[in-house]
């Protein structure tokens, strides 16, 4: 039987960071909820990201589409149909999921960076609809003052309802990579070729993770229609992608939580470096290139290193 | 649009397909030999223009400032990217896609930022030099700038160099066996650090290279790399990874369906680049041309 | 194949540090937390603070960095007077790059964490509109130095929000007052391909329109934002022979069209007009390569009027930044007076008596008197109209035959501005 976060005492410490999670409001000022929402929303973004990149081994480049569908999926529902904001909710994700799907089916025979441009393209390709479709999706201004039901509305409310949601969803994600079905992923990522011989269908096992990591992208972007009210067509850039990736490398992209760390270290520092300097993006930049230089594992795999020993970069000859 | 019209449209949407064939073409070479993606790119493409302004200034402007930029800031370019080359490069080329990708975009925002410390944020403009000034009448009369008959002499004259350079001379051969086969390169006594080095160097000089060129005929401003990047690098996964003319019927590809399909669907023209790239990768998933990896 | 691949080993997720994990994870995210609540600085109570949000990186940088320094300078100013109320006025800024999202987190910072009390910025429509709605909800006065967007005021106005810079209708109906005195008949309407493009070129034509109902649109041409080639396009508006271009451009597309127009010759064959292309901030990058003969409107000119107000002004920033003032130079030392003279009037540091101790009030400024719009917040700007020359006085162009259209003769009327309001 496989052991985990969630048995043992890893358990008893994950309940201590949710308790000490959902006392935030009542312990910090507005500011600080605010934030903590923004990290967990775009955390599930970049583990979603994670899915397929680090467990699956798919060069997933450009997310961001998924997450910037899902987030206008939304928006457009509350704000252009009379439907109920909670049928909205649903609907953005979905949106999301079908898009990775129809990209996926295109992008599915390619592999490695090939894949990655491919995916770019067509990413890209919905951007600029998204951007010129002035008429409908309000173009390059983007669209604003969504109106929320009023129980999430306020930034407690709002915390509640991300924290909830990715929770969650990080649950259900974690029991997907234990599942027979993520150690199928994985061992697809790490011998695509031995697997296909022992009978998987590699691609069909690829094109459900991407769909997966496409319905999450889409929850992580309604999540910011419910914090932010807002959205705007550089959600669904390809510099968000990179920043998705960013967010999982920096963090640890073979371990579970590391994307969450990433998002919330990118997030914290320019947030504060601001208050500083307007010249965050220097300071972004050198950090990111000491990681990369000591830690190649991101944070976490660091952290983890310490009480684990090393991880082996091995090579496989052809 | 009648045909002569469409005639000129092609013969002027040439010349801004120079500027992404350079810019490409050093990309790719940087992609196809090294396998660095290098998302950089885009930042030394705008230090080169923002380094013309400054020889530009240096000598005066007018047309011995036009010609001591194209000389210098391509190599002050090469000079940038050799001191992070051996500082910082060499010592990743054995790690994964991903890490390289997050590195050059570091790099990208450290250039990002450091070039707003250095020039400021001002617009910065570069003048056409007088030589060039006026226009040759094409077809039907409509005028043609001179300028963009200089480009489009330079772009034939360059890829030629590129092709010797890569396929004629000891280095490019070495160049292209280190890329298929490092080990056994070194193993026959060739510092392959160093012929790394030299091709990262030229690669990131075509790109200073194509910021110089472009810097006469926009406003050289932050912000530039952003749109480059993404189209060069669209243009070299559709052109072939390290093939040089790869680059160039990637560029003129793209170049072409851009202008092109701002006249079929003005709205979504922009759409159109992004197409061809997809039917091209449908088709070809490896490029048009042969690709070295 | 000869073709060497790097694979690795794994971390799998393995239980017995998975406690640990957790704790590193959860003590290292509130060790860089707790780094930040120190970071706290909030504000004195003896100081008003206004946040600025903008973007200072990237090619909208040349506009944004004058609108601050002249909020600097006029800020300078009246703490030596003594300040507002007793209390020193205070800035910070904040840098959003272009990207609204990242502007909208900044402003919420600015409000929930430094507590400012007045938001100012930015130059992007898309934050100027999200930052908008914020400050609704928030009960914030926000001002706008530089976003064109008619919406702000329009459609999505409310009484929090002021904008200190035209229009695109404005700027519209100025161009359209000025053309319908002009012979041209025939016009063609080009421009970048985004949403201030065709704002810009819709309130022109379809003021010109109605002030003119001969006029003839023989057709149009719109290019990707951040095009450098239009000779083809240029071709084909020769081609058709259109009497006058409505040239619908913004930001670094207005120098690189110029740059266009003069390679290709068209200045000397078509006249053309784009918003600002007379003002500063597009001619002084081209040096005296701009070409000559280009018509525009601009809301403010350091060199006109010769009064000896604007004189002291445009020295007074020439002495502190060593350039000559642009016409956001001219908004953000007026916002920095009006938010002053504001708390002044109202007697207290309260949003409410504030805002309505700014509705119809009117400051001397460079250009003479100008007032802030009871109905809609607008600050009522003259606009001027001229065509760029030469002049040996400076190293680039300058306006000519400038024409001044007063407030009165352009502005939307107070009822078309609020019936678009929800």
């Amino acid at each position: 039987m496989a052991t985990g976060i969630l048995n043992g005492k890893g358990r008893i410490w994950l309940i201590v960071a949710l308790v000490a999670l959902c006392l935030v409001p009542f312990a910090l000022p507005r500011f600080y909820v605010y934030l903590l929402s923004i990290i967990l929303l775009y955390g599930l973004f970049a583990m979603s990201n994670n899915f397929p990149l680090g467990f699956g081994g798919i060069y997933q480049l450009h997310h961001a589409v998924f997450y910037g569908v899902g987030a206008y999926g939304t928006a457009l529902v509350i704000t252009k149909s009379g439907l109920s904001p909670w049928l909205a909710f649903l609907v953005g994700p979905l949106v999301a999921a079908a898009l990775s799907l129809v990209m996926g089916l295109i992008c599915i025979r390619l592999s490695k960076l090939y894949f990655g441009m491919l995916q770019i393209s067509l990413g890209s390709l919905v951007w600029a609809v998204v951007y010129r479709w002035y008429s409908f999706t309000g173009g390059d201004d983007g669209i604003h003052g969504i109106s929320v039901p009023d129980i999430i509305s306020s930034y407690q409310g709002a915390y509640y309802f991300t924290l909830v949601v990715t929770a969650v969803s990080l649950f259900i994600l974690y029991r997907i990579l234990k599942s027979p079905y993520g150690s199928t992923l994985q061992g697809i990522r790490d011998n695509p070729v031995r697997s296909a011989m022992i009978g998987v269908n590699v691609k069909r096992h690829q094109l459900l993770a991407l769909i997966i990591a496409g319905f999450f992208a889409g929850v992580a972007g309604t999540l910011f229609v419910v914090v932010d009210n807002t959205v705007f067509p550089d959600m669904m850039f390809w510099t968000l992608s990179m920043e998705a990736v960013i967010m999982c490398l920096l963090g640890g992209w073979l371990t579970f939580l590391g994307p969450m760390l990433g998002a919330a270290l990118i997030v914290l520092i320019r947030t504060f470096v601001s208050t500083y300097t307007v010249y965050w993006a220097l300071v972004l930049g050198i950090i990111f290139m000491l990681v990369i230089f000591f830690l190649p594992n991101g944070v976490l795999g660091w952290i983890e290193t310490l009480f684990k020993g090393k991880t082996k970069l091995v090579e496989a000859k052809e | 649009m009648d045909a002569i019209g469409i005639l000129n449209q092609i013969f002027v949407g040439l010349s801004r397909t120079v500027i992404l064939f350079i810019v490409s073409s050093g990309l790719s070479l940087i992609l196809g030999v090294l396998r660095i993606p290098n998302v950089a790119h885009g930042s030394l493409y705008m230090i080169g223009a923002f380094m013309a302004f400054t020889f530009s200034k240096l000598f005066g402007g007018g047309d011995l400032g036009f010609w001591m930029a194209l000389i210098g800031a391509p190599c002050a370019v090469a000079l940038i990217s050799l001191a992070a080359e051996r500082g910082i490069f060499q010592y990743l080329y054995e790690r994964e896609h991903l890490m390289l990708i997050l590195l050059t975009f570091a790099f990208s925002l450290v250039f990002g930022d450091l070039v707003k410390i250095v020039w400021g944020g001002e617009y910065k403009s570069v003048p056409v030099p007088y030589m060039f000034q006026g226009f040759v009448p094409l077809f039907g009369g409509l005028p043609f700038p001179l300028y963009n008959v200089f480009l489009l002499v330079c772009g034939p004259i360059i890829a030629i160099l590129l092709w010797l350079l890569v396929n004629k001379t000891k280095i490019g051969k070495i160049a292209r066996a280190a890329a298929v086969d490092r080990e056994m390169v070194g193993a026959v006594g060739i510092n392959v650090s160093w012929v790394f080095a030299i091709v990262f160097v030229i690669g990131c000089l075509l790109a200073g290279l194509g910021g110089v060129l472009v810097a006469p005929t926009v406003s050289v401003t932050l912000g530039m790399d952003h749109t480059l990047i993404i189209e060069a690098f669209l243009i070299v996964i559709m052109g072939g990874l390290g093939n040089i003319w790869g680059a160039l019927l990637g560029a003129l590809i793209f170049g072409l369906s851009q202008s092109m399909g701002i006249l079929i669907w003005p709205q979504f023209g922009i759409i159109f680049p992004y197409l061809a790239v997809v039917v091209v990768l449908i088709f070809r998933p490896t490029g048009l041309l042969k690709s070295t990896w | 194949m000869g073709v060497v691949n790097y694979n690795f080993i794994p971390q799998k997720l393995e239980g017995g540090t998975g406690m640990k994990k957790s704790i590193l994870f959860v003590a290292f995210v509130a060790f860089v937390f707790g780094l930040g609540i120190c970071s706290q600085t909030g504000h004195a109570a003896d100081t008003i603070k206004v946040g600025i949000v903008d973007t200072y990186t990237g090619p909208a940088t040349s506009f944004t960095q004058d609108a601050l320094d002249g909020f600097k300078l006029a800020v300078e100013k009246i703490n030596a007077k003594g300040g507002v109320l007793g209390k020193k006025l205070e800035y910070t800024t904040r840098d959003e790059k272009f990207k609204p999202d990242i502007g909208l987190a900044m402003a919420k910072e600015l409000v929930l964490k430094e507590k400012v009390d007045i938001l100012a910025g930015t130059i992007n429509s898309g934050t100027a509109l999200a930052v908008s709605d914020f400050a609704k909800k928030e009960k914030m006065p926000f001002f706008v130095f530089y976003s064109k967007s008619e919406k702000i005021i329009g459609e999505k106005g409310h009484k929090y929000v002021f904008n200190m810079n035209e229009n695109t209708e404005m700027a519209g109906r100025a161009a359209a007052f000025a053309l319908a005195k002009k012979p041209f008949v025939k016009y063609w309407i080009a421009g970048d391909d985004y949403e201030y493009g065709h704002a810009i070129a819709d309130a022109v034509w379809n003021n010109l329109k109605k002030a003119k109902p001969g006029v003839q649109l023989l057709g149009q041409s719109w290019w990707k934002v951040g095009e450098a080639d239009f000779t083809p396009y240029i071709t084909q508006i020769m081609a058709a022979k259109p009497d006058f271009i409505i040239v619908a451009t913004g930001g670094s597309g207005m120098v690189n069209f110029q740059k266009a127009a003069k390679a290709t010759g068209l200045v000397q064959k078509i006249p053309f007009y784009q918003h600002t292309g007379n003002e500063l901030g597009t001619l002084l990058p081209q040096g005296k390569d701009a070409p000559e003969g280009v018509w525009g409107t601009s809301n403010y000119f350091f060199y006109y009027p010769e009064t000896p107000a604007n004189k002291a002004f445009a020295d007074d920033f020439r002495k502190a930044y060593n350039r000559y003032p642009k016409a956001s130079a001219l908004v953000g030392y007026m916002t920095a007076q009006f938010i002053a003279e504001g708390y002044k009037k109202a007697g207290k540091v309260d949003n409410e008596a504030f805002i309505k101790a700014l509705e119809g009030m009117s400051l001397d400024s460079p250009v003479g008197p100008l007032a802030i719009r009871a109905c809609d917040h607008q600050l009522e700007l003259p606009t001027y109209w001229g065509v760029t020359k030469k002049d040996a006085k400076y190293d680039f162009l300058i306006s000519g035959d400038i024409q001044v259209i007063a407030p009165k003769d352009y502005m939307p009327t107070c009822q078309e501005v609020l019936k678009n309001r929800k």
